[in-house]
């Protein structure tokens, strides 16, 4: 890995400690995140706050399974996303299919269409297991090593050709008929 | 001026869940609008056909996400009235107190979770945390916060032992203490009367045309509940009423489900009390013959009155280890999808979350 | 059965049903396609009029499709399973649109699911899956996880954990 200018590292340091995540609940495993917002387990006290457009977030939550109908929006989403941006797959169905391993329209495998920085075991997590992996991916952007963003630009072509083959194209339709 | 085209969801901090709508709007009033589903579609159905008749309580409670338990107890109830099995009756009333801890849980996350759509921020820091009590009953008796697989075929997994009815006990003493405070909170509030009282009127024809059970179904005035019609474990042996109201607008639904609080309190209490002591709480299965259980050829339709309406399954066996096909009935089904074509138009913008939250429009049931 | 129910059945009776008692509440009555709007019709009129679920069931051995319609009724709580039996290879059906307006959704599930056509529905849209490019997902002899092999790739694991948690537990010898 490259060296870091003391700048950089200044930076990382700044934004580890101030990290919104984007509001988008793509599966159950965002039931546990209202807990995990509100009073009991409050990770606003970790510097986290929910941000509700694309473009001011820092972390893309995937809570949980997506489903092809989902990741096209998701791959939107990511791409609208400004650079730092860092990926947090839930459970265990973001890992390897999880329970829906046989299921004709999930994924199996969330690495394969866009970077991901930390995965969560569990289903789903507990809001504690949720928290620890918010202070895990702290760390990463502290030493520098959170660089999803930089493997999908310079990988651009390989993901986007497996993305390809699992979606058939990356386009938004909408429901009108005309 | 012109038809704009607006699609709301799925990644919208007002959305429920991961659902969309599509619509044409002209200044704030939405013109025409069509529901988009299907983002949550895991192909449930085709997965419990591929799986045997008991692991499929492990895949269940994943239909429908803020109560779990009614897919469970369905699919159970189901699997029983096919293979006729006797379930004692200690574990029916302890699915009697599950079903109703969840239907208390999911009342408490909607009844909160109304602030987040009109802007009343408290409400979802109550009502969440307040849950969270009922969830902590939940992770002593299964393991687990919100999946808790722990209605079986043939009766529940473990028994129920007396710290965890000591635990009931307490918190819905908690939970009814808190009650007072809630009606304050957010029914007394300006902002919730100015965004609800008189908005979204669904008349008492036009619930029953369009199918909708549930809370929608009752705030137009009639005491349609499943419990009471057609009753199932011994919801016939306990006391409770069914609330209703007469304005059918948006307010009435989130208030009905604040009023079932104290009846689902009430039905656990005396469940408690009249529960039989004893250890049988199942039909024990050995471990490796649940696997080659069969269930007797036939089909059946259990139904059963979840947080937001009639929720079915129907399952089909051809007298083999596993099923032939369950079809899940989703009690947001008519709401999420008819009802947003045919009465968001002529609404504002603003109105569409809070038609998703009062009307309790789940995704994940909707698209299994 | 119920005293209501039984009443009702006995006005079906005309329509040649096959009657199946599952429960004391459940009815399911076997009517041939061309009877089944005529059977709805008069079970709507006299009180069952909640179309709880529409759905449709593969039977491949028979080579045939059952649509089912069940209806509750709210005032005595019964249910009625109204089953009729199709040609498998070239579904086709009427709509049930105009007596319950949500049967259309149901109706455009079973046509994506299934690939049943409904004749009077013309919104057949798909409406959970996008860009589906195999035969209809729920018919039997469709195999999801073949598709999911071909369309979705697995993880590769380095290590063979299921191996060793066998030989682990000395079901095999390593």
């Amino acid at each position: 890995m490259k060296e870091r200018t003391i700048w950089e590292q200044i930076a990382d340091s700044f934004r580890s400690r101030s990290i919104w995540m984007l509001h988008y609940c793509t599966g159950c495993g965002a039931m546990e995140l209202p807990p995990t917002m509100t009073a009991r387990f409050d990770m606003e006290r970790f510097g986290i706050a929910p941000m509700a457009t694309p473009r001011q977030a820092d972390i893309l939550l995937i809570t949980g399974y997506l489903n092809t109908k989902t990741l096209r929006r998701v791959i939107y989403t990511y791409e609208q996303m400004a650079d730092p941006k860092y990926v947090i797959g839930f459970g265990s169905c973001t890992i390897n299919g999880g329970i829906y391993f046989d299921s004709y329209s999930t994924i199996n495998r969330l690495d394969y269409y866009i970077p991901v920085d930390v995965y969560i075991a569990g289903c789903m997590p507990r809001p504690e297991a949720i928290l620890e992996a918010f202070n895990y991916l702290m760390e990463k952007i502290r030493k520098g090593e959170a660089d999803g963003w930089k493997r999908y630009r310079e990988n651009y072509d390989w993901y986007k050709q497996n993305q390809i083959r699992s979606l058939g194209e990356v386009y938004v339709h909408d429901e009108f008929h005309e | 001026m012109g038809e704009v085209k607006l699609f709301f969801g799925p990644n919208h901090p007002g959305m429920h869940g991961n659902f969309s709508v599509h619509m044409y709007v002209e200044g704030d009033v939405v013109k025409r609008a069509r529901p988009l589903p299907g983002f949550l579609h895991r192909g449930f159905e085709k997965l419990m056909e591929r799986r045997y008749w008991y692991s499929n309580i492990a895949l269940i409670p994943r239909i429908c996400v803020p109560e779990p338990d009614i897919n469970e107890a369905c699919y159970a109830m189901g699997v029983e009235k096919i293979a006729k099995l006797e379930v004692p009756e200690r574990a029916q009333w302890i699915r009697m107190i599950v079903l109703e801890l969840a239907r208390i849980a999911n009342h408490l996350m909607a009844v909160g979770g109304i602030g987040g759509p009109i802007g009343l921020y408290t409400a979802p820091q109550w009502g969440t945390a307040d849950r969270d009590r009922i969830l902590d009953i939940f992770e002593a008796l299964s393991g687990a916060r919100v999946y808790h697989m722990y209605i079986v075929i043939g009766g529940v997994r473990k028994n129920l032992t007396p710290r965890i009815e000591d635990m009931i006990w307490k918190t819905m003493d908690y939970i009814e203490s808190r009650l007072p405070d809630y009606e304050n909170l957010i029914f007394k509030n300006r902002i919730l009367h100015s965004r609800l009282k008189g908005r979204l009127i669904l008349t008492r024809e036009q619930a029953l045309e369009m199918g909708v059970t549930g809370v929608g179904l009752r705030a137009t005035g009639v005491e349609y509940d499943v419990r009471k019609v057609d009753p199932y474990l011994f919801y016939d042996k306990v006391d409770f009423e069914v609330p209703t109201a007469t304005d059918g607008d948006a307010f009435s639904r989130v208030y009905l489900k604040f009023k079932e609080i104290p009846q689902s309190i009430k039905i656990i209490r005396q469940a408690l009390e009249k529960m039989p002591q004893g250890d049988k709480v199942n039909v024990p299965v050995s471990k490796g013959s649940a696997l080659r259980r069969i269930v007797p050829k036939g089909m059946a339709y259990v139904h059963i009155e979840s947080a937001r309406g009639e929720y079915g399954f129907f399952v089909v066996s051809d007298g083999k280890n596993k099923p032939y096909r369950v079809a899940v009935r989703g009690a947001s089904y008519p709401q999420g999808l008819y009802g947003i074509e045919k009465y968001l138009p002529g609404t504002r913008i603003e109105d569409v979350p809070i038609w998703l939250a009062t009307m309790d429009v789940c995704a994940p049931e909707i698209d299994r | 059965m119920t005293n209501s129910m039984s009443n009702l059945v006995k006005i079906l009776e005309s329509f040649n049903p096959f009657v199946e008692e599952i429960d004391e509440k459940e009815i399911k009555i076997t009517v041939s396609p061309d009877k089944v709007v005529a059977v709805l019709e008069t079970l709507k009129a006299n009180g069952y009029s909640h179309l709880s679920l529409m759905t449709c069931v593969d039977w491949i051995d028979d080579n045939q499709l059952e649509l089912v319609y069940i209806l509750f009724s709210w005032e005595d709580g019964g249910k009625f399973l109204v089953s009729t039996r199709i040609d498998r290879s070239n579904p086709k059906f009427v709509t049930v649109k105009e007596l319950w307006p949500v049967a259309r959704f149901y109706e455009r599930e079973i046509h994506e699911f299934f690939g049943v056509e409904f004749e009077g529905n013309d919104d057949m849209k798909p409406l959970f899956l996008e860009l589906w490019d195999e035969r209809p997902p729920l018919r039997k002899d469709f195999d999801p996880r073949d598709y999911s092999r071909k369309k979705f790739p697995d993880r590769e694991y380095e290590k063979d954990v299921i191996k060793e948690a066998k030989i682990f537990r000395g079901e095999i010898n390593g």
